[in-house]
C-alpha cells in the first residue's frame, strides 16, 4: 500500500485529538443541563479523531507521500530558525539592534544577498519604522535591556 | 427608508470629519499597497496594523481597518495585470485576461476596467449594505442562543459547503479552530483550559498572532524568492482609458458581478475569492465570444474585479447586522471592535450609531479615494513592484512581529505566531485551507457560550433546536448542505464546486 499525504495529515489529526481528549482528563463534561468546561472540546475532539479516520480512509484521493513538495523545505527552516532567534533576543536586545540583526541575517544567510547592501537597507527600513512607530505613531517599541 | 436615509446622512456627518477622513485614506492606500504586494494580503496587513489603531476611537479603526480591506481588492489587480502573479488571492482570475491585454499594449485600460468596476461595485455593495443591515439587525433583536448556536453552526458548515477543498478538510480545520478557540479560562466555570500554567495563554490564544503567523508568516515560508520572479510590464499614463468598444465590453460583466459578489459576500467563507472564480465562469459560460477568454477578455477582467469588490462589502452585512464573521478577515475586524468595546452584532446600530453610520458613510467616500488613487498612483506601484522579493519578505516578518507583539505586549504571542506560521506552512504542503482554521477560532466562544446557555434554558433538552421556528430553519439548510455534499460522495460525481476548481487549475497550467 502507498503511504499516501492524507493518510500522514489524518494521522495527525487523529493524534491531535487524542493528544486534547488525554489533556481534557480533568476538566469536568457536567450533564447536558449544566454543561462543563470539559463539555465542547471533548466533543470537537472526537470529531476531530472522526474526521481525521475519514481522511485516512479516503486517502487514494490524494497524491502519494513522496509526492509533496518540500524543495522548499530549506528555506523556510532557515527563515523561521532566524526568525526564533529574532524573536528569541526582541526583548533582550531591544527592536533596533535585534531586527536590524534579523534583516541582515535573513538577506546575507538566507537570500545571499550582498552584505554591504544588506545592512545599508536593514538600518534603513529599521530606523524608519522606528521613527514611525515611535514618534508619528506614539507606539513604543522594546529598548535595549527590556 | 426614511429613517435610514436620514442615519446616512448622519454618518456622512461623521465620515467627512478631517480625522475621519484621513484615517479612510490612510486605510485605503495601505489597502492599496497590500493588494499591490504579493506575499501580504488584507488579512496580515489588518492584522498587523490592528495594534496602531489602539490609539484611535472605534470608529477611526474600523474606518481604516475597513479601507485596508476593500482596497486590497483595488490594489490586488495592478500585480495581477501588470506581473500575472496575484497580489490578492481573490485577484488569481485576473492575472489571466488582464495580463493578457497588458501583452496586448492594453494594460492601461485593464487597470482602468478593474478599478472603475471595482468602483461601481463597491458603491453597489455600500447601498445594498446600508438597505439590508439595518432591518437584518432589527431581525436578529429576536436571536437567542438557540438561533445564535444554529447561526453559527450552519456558518461552518456553509464555509465548509462554499469551499473548493473537501468537505472533511474544511471541517477537520474548523475543529481545530474551535480547540484553539477554547484554550483559556471558561468564563462560565472559571477552569483553565489547556493553558500550561502559562499565564499569557489563560487570556486564550489571540486571532491576531493565528492570522498573522498562518497567513503572512505561512505564505513566506513556503515562497522562496526565486520562485517570485516576473515582468513588469509599465503602462503610459496616456494609454489608460480603454476605448468605446472596451467599454461597452464591460458594462453587463460590472453589473452582473456587482449583483453576484454581493450575494455571495453574504455567505460565510471566502466570499471575496469565490466571487471572482464564480464571475469568471458565469462571464465565459454567458459570452457571445467564449474563446477570447484567456487572451485578453474584457469580460474576464471585469466581472471578477466587480465581483470581489462587491463581495468584500456583502461581508460586512452579516459582521456589522449579526455579529457573525464570515470569514478570517471579519473575524479581525469583529476583533479589532471588541478591542475598542464596540460588540458587532444587532445592537450595533441602536448603541453605537456613529460607529455604524460612519463607517456605511466612509465606504462610500473610500470608493471614491480608491479610484482617484489607483490609476494616476500606478507609476508608484510599478516601482514598489520591482523591488525584489528578497528584500520586501525580511520587512514583512520584521512587521508580523512588531504588529503581533504590540497587541498584548506579550512575547508569548509571537511565538504563537511563528508555531502557526509553520502550521500554515504544514497545511499548504497538505493542500487544507487556513481560513476555517481562523474562523474556528473566532466563533469558538459565541458557539460555546451559546450552545451552553440553550442547554441551560432548555434543562438539557435538545428538542430547543428544533422546537424554536428561526433555529428550526436554520438547522434545515445545515441539513440540506450536508446532504448535498454527501450525495456527491455517494454519486461519486464531482460537484460544481470541484469541477470549477480543476477547470481554474487546468487554465492556470495551460497559461
Amino acid at each position: 500500500m502507498t503511504l499516501r499525504a492524507d493518510h500522514v495529515a489524518g494521522a495527525a489529526f487523529v493524534l491531535f485529538g487524542a493528544l486534547v481528549l488525554a489533556l481534557s482528563g480533568d476538566l469536568p463534561t457536567g450533564q447536558l443541563s449544566m454543561p462543563g468546561s470539559g463539555f465542547l472540546p471533548k466533543i470537537v475532539a472526537t470529531l476531530t479523531i472522526v474526521f481525521g479516520l475519514a481522511l485516512m480512509v479516503r486517502a487514494r484521493e490524494s497524491s502519494p507521500f513522496s509526492e509533496v513538495p518540500w524543495s522548499d523545505g530549506k528555506h523556510a527552516i532557515m527563515v523561521t530558525v532566524v526568525t526564533a532567534a529574532g524573536i528569541y533576543f526582541y526583548t533582550v536586545l531591544g527592536f533596533l539592534i535585534t531586527m536590524i540583526a534579523m534583516i541582515l541575517a535573513l538577506l546575507v544567510i538566507v537570500e545571499r544577498r550582498n552584505p554591504l547592501r544588506a545592512v545599508a537597507y536593514g538600518a534603513a527600513i529599521v530606523l524608519f519604522t522606528y521613527v514611525c512607530f515611535a514618534y508619528m505613531l506614539k507606539t513604543p517599541l522594546p529598548e535595549f535591556g527590556y | 427608508m426614511e429613517s435610514t436615509l436620514i442615519s446616512l446622512m448622519h454618518g456622512f456627518g461623521v465620515a467627512f470629519q478631517l480625522d475621519n477622513l484621513w484615517y479612510a485614506f490612510l486605510g485605503c492606500l495601505v489597502g492599496t499597497l497590500v493588494g499591490v504586494l504579493p506575499g501580504i494580503g488584507p488579512l496580515s496587513g489588518i492584522s498587523i496594523l490592528l495594534p496602531v489603531t489602539f490609539g484611535l476611537n472605534a470608529t477611526q479603526a474600523v474606518i481604516m481597518l475597513a479601507g485596508i480591506y476593500y482596497g486590497s481588492q483595488y490594489g490586488g489587480s495592478t500585480t495581477s495585470i501588470l506581473m500575472r502573479i496575484p497580489g490578492e488571492a481573490s485577484s488569481v482570475m485576473t492575472c489571466i485576461d488582464g495580463n493578457a491585454m497588458a501583452k496586448k499594449g492594453r494594460a492601461g485600460a485593464a487597470l482602468c476596467i478593474a478599478a472603475v468596476g471595482s468602483w461601481v461595485a463597491g458603491t453597489f455593495g455600500v447601498i445594498m449594505l446600508t438597505m439590508v443591515a439595518p432591518p437584518l439587525a432589527t431581525i436578529a433583536l429576536k436571536f437567542g442562543p438557540p438561533e445564535y448556536t444554529a447561526l453559527l453552526v450552519l456558518g461552518l458548515i456553509f464555509l465548509a459547503y462554499m469551499s473548493s477543498s473537501s468537505l472533511v478538510r474544511t471541517l477537520l480545520m474548523a475543529c481545530i479552530g474551535l480547540l484553539l478557540g477554547m484554550v483559556g479560562i471558561d468564563n462560565m466555570t472559571g477552569h483553565f483550559r489547556y493553558s500550561f500554567d502559562l499565564a499569557e495563554l489563560g487570556d486564550g490564544i489571540g486571532i491576531v498572532p493565528v492570522a498573522v503567523g498562518l497567513f503572512g508568516l505561512g505564505e513566506i515560508l513556503s515562497t522562496p524568492s526565486h520562485k517570485v520572479v516576473g515582468e513588469v510590464i509599465s503602462p503610459k499614463l496616456r494609454e489608460l482609458l480603454p476605448n468605446r468598444r472596451e467599454w461597452r465590453e464591460s458594462i453587463m460583466p460590472i453589473a452582473r458581478g456587482s449583483v453576484l459578489g454581493f450575494i455571495i459576500g453574504i455567505i460565510p467563507g471566502s466570499a471575496h475569492i469565490i466571487s471572482s472564480f464564480l464571475s469568471y465562469a458565469l462571464e465565459r459560460r454567458v459570452s457571445k465570444h467564449p474563446e477570447e477568454f484567456g487572451k485578453g477578455a474584457v469580460a474576464g477582467v471585469a466581472g471578477p474585479e466587480s465581483a470581489n469588490n462587491s463581495a468584500s462589502t456583502g461581508a460586512f452585512v452579516p459582521m456589522l447586522a449579526l455579529g457573525i464573521p464570515t470569514g478570517p478577515i471579519t473575524a479581525v475586524l469583529i476583533g479589532a471592535l471588541m478591542v475598542h468595546g464596540v460588540n458587532a452584532g444587532p445592537q450595533l446600530v441602536t448603541e453605537h450609531p456613529d460607529v455604524f453610520w460612519g463607517f456605511v458613510a466612509s465606504m462610500y467616500v473610500g470608493n471614491l479615494m480608491l479610484l482617484a488613487l489607483n490609476l494616476p498612483l500606478v507609476g508608484l506601484f510599478v516601482t514598489v513592484l520591482r523591488i525584489p522579493y528578497a528584500y520586501l519578505y525580511p520587512l514583512i516578518i520584521m512587521f508580523c512581529i512588531v504588529g503581533v507583539y504590540e497587541v498584548s505586549h506579550s512575547i508569548v504571542d509571537v511565538w504563537i505566531m511563528l508555531i502557526m506560521g509553520v502550521l500554515g506552512y504544514a497545511l499548504r504542503k497538505f493542500a487544507f485551507d487556513p481560513a476555517p482554521l481562523v474562523l474556528g477560532l473566532v466563533i469558538a466562544p459565541l458557539l460555546e457560550q451559546s450552545l451552553r446557555q440553550s442547554l441551560i434554558m432548555s434543562n438539557g433538552d435538545y428538542l430547543i433546536f428544533f422546537s424554536r421556528p428561526i433555529s428550526l430553519g436554520l438547522l434545515i439548510v445545515c441539513a440540506i448542505l450536508l446532504a448535498l455534499s454527501a450525495l456527491t460522495l455517494v454519486l461519486k460525481q464531482k460537484d460544481w464546486r470541484t469541477k470549477l476548481a480543476e477547470a481554474e487549475a487546468g487554465e492556470e497550467l495551460a497559461s
